[in-house]
């Protein structure tokens, strides 16, 4: 008899899913989706709304990422109005670095959220080790002077951010044409020497290194498991700059096959030209590919491995050296171990924290001239951005009338760029966890979860909806009636 | 059942010193969910415990456990669903391991706990749960929310 596996809901996560696995009558994986089952709609919300509420109402769909959206939005807001790259005009540089701190700002705190909240609990404490343990709250248990550093980051972060988009969540800086504010000296020194409470710039970037040590020590423990635990190849894609080396603010849409050949590169602008989305009943995120190459061959992975696949150099220097030892480790080719993805994440802590620094030392950012106010006929009334978020890829695509109410808009999400490759993982860890065995364990279903939780999928953002996550297990015969159920 | 839960004898004045806290947890955009930062609201309109620290946020923090181990005394102010509390209910809280974190959420106790072990130090913590019941996305306290808040209000400023 054949069985289907319900892992429903994936803890630690942010928003809901559920895995459902197919079993045939030797217990042999046939098939692995990850279903997402929320809907919010946030597309459909924005329509009819002023054009430049867009960056700040769209934000709230996430309250981790709220940057990233809002600074993609503002980006699609300055092509709107006729000063953006769309209409191949350079912004100011005191606004576009004001907005890359915070961008940097945000992927500081966001990575170091994903990685030591949810990912180091467990490498410390195992796979298999209870949930009750396997949390940041055990690793404040276990060590609780990692944990104070950990917070010192994230507040850091977290302060930056306010300083920069004016609020700690949901900021409102960003304005079409520029930034609402600047960094004056007295922040920038906040920020640079630290104060009571606060750290240092430096502290930042020595504390930040806890990640990429923690992964290393985990890594020559674990070797063989970190390897070969969801090897699933795919072709990766980023934005990028004219040097190939990734951009998290601006650059050319670039994706390369696993021998690192270039298979697309192209203005973000065209990307209805070269992407579409494919849609299942059985989940509310859709399935973006190219389509020249189909949905098989063309979905990509987006996030932090695929920009540590991507990029050729990194241009500061604690995280070139770790770069470096990334790309020796696969001798040149893509990396396709999805644990290493955790590897890749722990880079970017450090690389943020340095690009963070290098921009704190730059005096534009005390600049005044932070706005550029077009003409009126240079309304173009439609705007495309894309960042790097910490997820990946993200892109907000908006239309507005001439009254400049918004009547169109698209975002493509980076969970919902990972989709495909995150459904191919979940496959992965099924045929190797599950098959052959005839009952579901704790350790199985974690092992699913630690695949899905490699990509920090926002399910959130990919479906525009929120929650929280219990747990549930449910084994369907092939009639599709329930032979098995656990709770947690 | 009472509309005042084992309250405990605390007064707002005893927060109005520049070591003490008074954080509103909850969303304005979602109706009832509102009443922690409405509290916050009415404490600065009528300039209550002006040396007191305010914070307003969605959600606690792991961070929270870093704040609140620079203060003596804190009070938190969240709405709460649970029927058992009529009108309000105010209680000392105690550090606990609870094992409740999520990235979206984690609880006063553990917050509190993580204070302890992290930065050897532990304030005295008040919980103001105020009862509401309405939660749509939709700006605006419930006129029975409003009213609750009010009660609570008069009981922290006899």
């Amino acid at each position: 008899m054949s069985r289907k596996l319900v892992i429903d809901p994936v803890t630690r996560i942010e928003g809901h899913g559920k895995v459902t696995i197919q079993l045939d009558d030797s217990n042999r994986v046939t098939d692995a989706r990850l279903h997402v089952v929320e809907f919010r709609g946030f597309e459909k919300l924005i329509q009819g709304h002023p054009y430049w509420e867009a960056p700040m109402l769209l934000q709230r769909i996430c309250g981790i990422c709220f940057v990233s959206h809002h600074l993609c939005g503002a980006k699609a807001l300055d092509d709107m109005v006729g000063v953006g790259l769309g209409s191949g005009i350079d912004m100011l540089p005191t606004p576009e670095k004001i907005r890359r701190l915070g961008h940097y700002a945000q992927q500081l705190q966001s990575h170091v959220t994903a990685y030591f909240y949810l990912v180091v609990p467990e490498m410390l404490f195992g796979m298999d080790a209870p949930p009750e343990q396997r949390n940041v709250l055990g690793l404040v248990e276990q060590n609780p002077a990692l944990v104070k550093r950990v917070v010192a980051l994230r507040k850091w972060g977290q302060e930056l951010i306010k300083a920069v988009l004016g609020k700690r969540m949901h900021g409102i800086s960003s304005i079409p044409g520029g930034v609402s504010k600047n960094l004056s000296a007295e922040e920038r020194d906040r920020f640079l020497l630290g104060e009571e409470g606060l750290l240092s710039i430096d502290e930042v970037i020595e504390y930040a290194q806890d990640g990429l040590n923690l992964f290393y020590d985990f890594h020559e423990k674990h070797r063989e498991q970190v390897d070969s635990f969801a090897v699933v190849p795919s072709l990766d894609m980023c934005l990028v700059n004219d040097e190939g080396n990734v951009d998290y603010y601006h650059g050319k849409i670039r994706i390369l096959d696993e021998n690192k050949n270039i298979v697309r590169e192209f203005d973000y602008h065209d990307y209805l030209e070269h992407f579409s989305e494919a849609t299942e009943e059985w989940s509310y995120m859709k399935f973006p590919f190219l389509k020249q190459l189909g949905r098989e061959k063309g979905s990509v992975r987006v996030g932090p491995l695929a920009r540590m696949n991507v990029t050729k150099s990194l241009p500061t220097p604690l995280a070139q050296a770790a770069l470096e030892k990334f790309h020796d480790y696969t001798g040149g080719r893509s990396n396709s171990m999805t644990l290493h993805t955790n590897w890749a994440r722990a880079i970017e802590i450090i690389h943020s924290a340095e690009l963070i620094k290098e921009l704190l030392n730059d005096p534009d950012l005390q600049n005044e001239q932070l706005l550029m106010t077009p003409a009126e006929n240079d309304w173009t009334g439609e705007g495309i951005g894309v960042v790097e978020a910490p997820r990946g890829t993200l892109l907000h695509h908006y239309q507005a009338n001439k009254e400049g109410a918004i009547t169109f808009a698209n975002l493509i999400v980076s969970t919902t760029q990972n989709n495909s490759v995150i459904n191919r993982t979940v496959q992965s860890v099924a045929e190797d966890y599950i098959s052959g065995k005839a009952e579901i364990t704790e350790g199985m279903m974690n092992a699913i979860e630690v695949g899905i939780r490699a990509y920090d999928p926002c399910l959130s953002c990919a479906t525009h909806a929120l929650g929280q996550m219990p747990l549930a297990v449910s084994l369907f015969d092939a009639e599709g009636n329930v032979v098995d159920e656990q709770r947690r | 059942m009472n509309s005042v839960v084992k309250p405990a004898p605390l007064s707002l004045a005893d927060f109005n010193r520049t070591d003490c806290l008074i954080y509103g947890i909850g969303n304005v955009g979602r109706q009832d969910d509102g009443l922690g930062w409405a509290f916050i609201d009415w404490l600065e309109t009528a300039g209550i415990c002006p040396e007191a620290e305010m914070v307003r946020n969605y959600q606690l923090f792991l961070e929270d456990a870093d704040l609140i181990s620079h203060k003596q005394k804190v009070l938190f102010v969240d709405a709460t669903r649970d029927s058992d509390v009529e009108a309000f209910s105010l209680q000392p809280a105690s550090a606990r391991l609870d094992f409740t974190f999520t990235s979206h959420a984690i609880s006063i106790p553990a917050i509190m706990a993580t204070c302890q072990l992290c930065f050897d130090t532990q304030p005295a913590v008040y919980v103001l749960a105020i009862r509401g019941y309405e939660w749509a996305l939709q700006e605006g306290l419930t006129a029975g929310a409003r009213a609750n808040l009010e009660r609570s209000i008069a009981h922290l400023t006899l």
